[in-house]
C-alpha cells in the first residue's frame, strides 16, 4: 500500500461509510445501497489507500488519477468519502436528491471529485480508454480506474472498449469489476451467464486478478500488483463481492436493489451497522 | 479551393490532417471508414489517429474520454452507424456534458444508392436534431465543406457534419461565407415560393428552380446549411418576401428538415403555406441508383416540379 495507513484504519472506513450511506438513503429514501455495499471496500481501499491522487481543492488537476464509477447506480458510494476528503462541505450530504443540493442519485460531472456523468451501464471503460489513451500519448503517468458491475458486463460495449484497451497497451488503466452475482430480477447465471467472466477478460488481451471484495488483505496485494505493473498489457480485477453487504437481509437478495427498508427493518439495518462487518 | 473533384470527406480530412499537424490535440478516430485524405492522416503514426474497430459506440465513449482530457476529437463513420447505431452514447457521453466532438457521417440520404437501408440515413436529421446542445450542418459544396472543417477546429463544439458520400460542384464561391454567420443562403432569388433545402438536394434545387423559373414561376432557392440551430430572425428576414415554402429533404419527413422550418416558422410567427417533400414513410429495396430511387419516391425534378405547380395551384 502506497500510504502508511494501516488495514485497521480502512476496516473502521467501512464501518463508517455503511452507517453514512445508509442514512444518506433514508433520509430521502432514494439511492442503491446494496450495489454500493457490494463495491464499498474497493472504493475505500481506493481512496483512502493511496491509490488515487486525488487534489480535493483542485479535483480536475491533470495530475490525478481518475476513477470512474461506471456502475453509476453505486456511484454514490463515493460521496461521503468525497466529502470526508473535502472536495465538498459535509452538508451536501444533507441536502442528497433535494433541490439545494448538488448530489444525484446518478452520479455526473458536475459533482467535484466524480469524473464523468454515469448512470447508463457500459459508458465508463469508454471513457476511461480515452482518459488512458490521452494520458499516454501526453507522456503522464496518471492512472485511470474504472469501478464495473458484473451486470454492466452484459453491455457490449464494455467488450468494444476491453479490446480497444488490450489493442492500446493501455497498462495504465485498471478496471474492477464488481462481482456480486446479482442483476436486477435475479442472480446473473440465472439470467445470462456471465461466468467464465475472469477467462473473458482474459481472452480479450487484460491481466487478470481475482479477489475477495471485502477483505482488505486480499484487495490491496492485487491493487498494489495493478499500480506497479507496466506489462503492457491493461488490468482487470474480479472483486467477489456481497450484494448489500452488512445488511443481512439485504445481502445476496436481488429484489433489495431498489427497494426502501419499512421502520422495522430501518431499525434492524441500524443495530446489525453497529457492528462491523469488515475484519479481513 | 479546390479545381480537381475531390470528395467531400478528402477535403473535410485534408484540412483536419493540417490542422492536426500544427495542434497535436487533435484526434480523429475511424470506425473503420476510409478516404485518400486518411490515408495520408494514418502514414503520421504518432497516435493522433485511432482506428477504433468497428466499434462506433465505443469509439464515442473513447471520444468523450479524449475531450475530457482537453482534447479536440472527431469521429468518422458512415453516417447511418456514427448517429444511431451509437445514439445513446451520443447522448449520454457527449451531448449531457457538452464535449467539443465533431461527428462526421458520411453518405446522407440515399448516397450510398446501391447498398439499401442498412447504408440509408434517412433519418439520422431527425435524431440527431432531438439531443440537446448539438450543432447539426450538412455543408453542399467542396467551398462549404472547406469553411466546416475550419469552424471545427478553431471553434470546437459537439457537432454533426452531414458529409455526402460523392463530389458535389460549387454552389459558393472561393471565400464565399455567408452561409456560415447565418446557416443558411439564399442561392436564387425571387418573391413566390422559397425552395428551401440542404446538402445534395441544393442541386436538386437548382435544377428544379430552372425549370419552374423557365414556366414563369418567381422561385428563389435557399441551402439550409445548419439545420440546428436555426437563426429565427434570418429566416424571417429571408422568407418574409415570399409568398409561400417548399420544403425539399432526401430524408424521411417526420422530423427532417421541413420539420425544422415548420418548427422555426411557427417560433418566429411566420405564416405561409409550406410544402414539405422529402422521402415517403417506408424504406426502399430497388437497385438501380441514386436519380432511380429518386424518381421512385417523387425526388426526381419532373415529379418535384410538378407537385410545386399542383401547390402554388392550390395555394393561389
Amino acid at each position: 500500500m502506497p500510504t502508511n495507513v494501516t488495514i485497521e484504519d480502512l476496516q473502521r472506513k467501512s464501518h463508517w461509510l455503511r452507517q453514512e450511506l445508509f442514512e444518506l438513503v433514508m433520509r430521502r429514501k432514494k439511492g442503491h445501497l446494496p450495489s454500493s455495499y457490494s463495491c464499498a471496500e474497493m472504493v475505500i481501499a481506493l481512496m483512502y489507500g493511496g491509490y488515487i491522487r486525488g487534489y480535493p481543492s483542485a479535483p480536475r488537476h491533470p495530475d490525478r488519477d481518475r476513477l470512474i464509477v461506471s456502475k453509476g447506480h453505486a456511484a454514490m458510494v463515493l460521496y461521503p468519502i468525497l466529502a470526508d476528503l473535502g472536495y465538498f462541505p459535509n452538508d451536501e450530504l444533507d441536502k442528497f436528491a433535494t433541490p439545494e443540493g448538488r448530489l444525484r442519485l446518478y452520479a455526473d460531472h458536475t459533482i467535484p471529485g466524480i469524473e464523468t456523468i454515469t448512470g447508463s451501464l457500459g459508458h465508463g471503460l469508454g471513457i476511461g480508454c480515452g482518459y488512458a489513451y490521452a494520458a499516454k500519448q501526453d507522456g503522464k503517468d496518471a492512472r485511470t480506474f474504472v469501478l464495473l458491475s458484473d451486470g454492466e458486463c452484459y453491455e457490449g460495449s464494455v467488450w468494444e472498449a476491453a479490446m480497444f484497451a488490450a489493442h492500446h497497451r493501455l497498462d495504465n488503466l485498471i478496471v474492477i469489476v464488481d462481482r456480486n452475482g446479482l442483476c436486477i430480477l435475479d442472480r446473473t447465471e440465472a439470467c445470462v451467464k456471465l461466468d467464465p467472466l475472469d477467462d473473458k477478460w482474459r481472452a480479450f488481451g487484460w491481466e487478470v486478478l481475482t479477489v475477495d471484495g471485502h477483505a482488505y488483505r486480499s484487495i490491496l496485494p492485487a491493487l498494489d500488483r495493478a499500480v506497479a505493473h507496466r506489462s503492457g498489457r491493461p488490468m482487470a480485477i474480479v472483486s467477489h463481492s456481497v450484494k448489500g453487504k452488512g445488511i443481512s437481509f439485504m445481502e445476496h437478495q436481488a429484489l433489495w436493489h431498489n427497494t426502501m427498508p419499512n421502520e422495522d427493518q430501518m431499525q434492524q439495518a441500524r443495530r446489525e451497522l453497529l457492528d462491523n462487518c469488515i475484519d479481513g | 479551393m479546390s479545381v480537381t473533384h475531390e470528395l467531400p470527406r478528402d477535403v473535410f480530412i485534408d484540412c483536419v490532417h493540417q490542422a492536426a499537424q500544427r495542434d497535436k490535440n487533435i484526434y480523429f478516430l475511424s470506425a473503420d471508414l476510409g478516404a485518400k485524405a486518411l490515408d495520408r492522416f494514418r502514414a503520421e503514426r504518432n497516435g493522433q489517429f485511432i482506428h477504433a474497430g468497428i466499434c462506433e459506440q465505443n469509439m464515442i465513449d473513447v471520444a468523450a474520454g479524449l475531450a475530457l482530457e482537453g482534447k479536440i476529437v472527431y469521429v468518422y463513420a458512415m453516417a447511418p452507424f456514427v448517429t444511431l447505431r451509437c445514439y445513446e452514447q451520443i447522448k449520454v457521453a457527449l451531448a449531457s456534458m457538452a464535449l467539443p466532438v465533431t461527428i462526421i457521417g458520411v453518405g446522407v440520404g440515399y448516397s450510398y444508392d446501391d447498398a439499401g437501408p442498412t447504408h440509408y440515413a434517412t433519418e439520422d436529421l431527425s435524431c440527431m436534431r432531438a439531443l440537446g446542445g448539438i450543432e447539426i450542418v450538412t455543408p453542399c459544396d467542396t467551398q462549404s465543406v472547406t469553411i466546416t472543417a475550419h469552424v471545427t477546429y478553431t471553434q470546437p463544439a459537439l457537432r454533426y457534419v452531414r458529409l455526402d458520400r460523392v463530389f458535389l460542384p460549387s454552389v459558393y464561391l472561393p471565400n464565399d461565407t455567408r452561409f456560415l454567420a447565418d446557416g443558411m443562403a439564399e442561392i436564387e432569388h425571387g418573391d413566390q415560393v422559397c425552395l428551401i433545402t440542404t446538402g445534395y438536394m441544393v442541386h436538386r434545387a437548382l435544377e428544379v428552380s430552372k425549370v419552374l423559373q423557365g414556366a414563369g414561376y418567381r422561385i428563389g432557392v435557399v441551402d439550409l446549411y445548419r439545420i440546428k440551430p436555426i437563426d429565427v430572425s434570418v429566416l424571417r428576414r429571408v422568407v418574409e418576401r415570399y409568398e409561400c415554402i417548399v420544403t425539399l429533404e432526401e430524408h424521411f419527413l417526420s422530423g427532417g428538415l421541413g420539420s425544422a422550418v415548420l418548427e422555426a416558422c411557427a417560433d418566429a410567427g411566420i405564416s405561409r403555406s409550406i410544402l414539405r417533400l422529402g422521402i415517403p414513410d417506408q424504406y426502399r429495396f430497388e437497385n438501380g441508383g441514386r436519380d432511380y430511387l429518386h424518381r421512385l419516391v417523387g425526388l426526381d425534378v419532373p415529379s418535384l416540379t410538378a407537385r410545386i405547380a399542383e401547390f402554388l395551384s392550390r395555394t393561389e
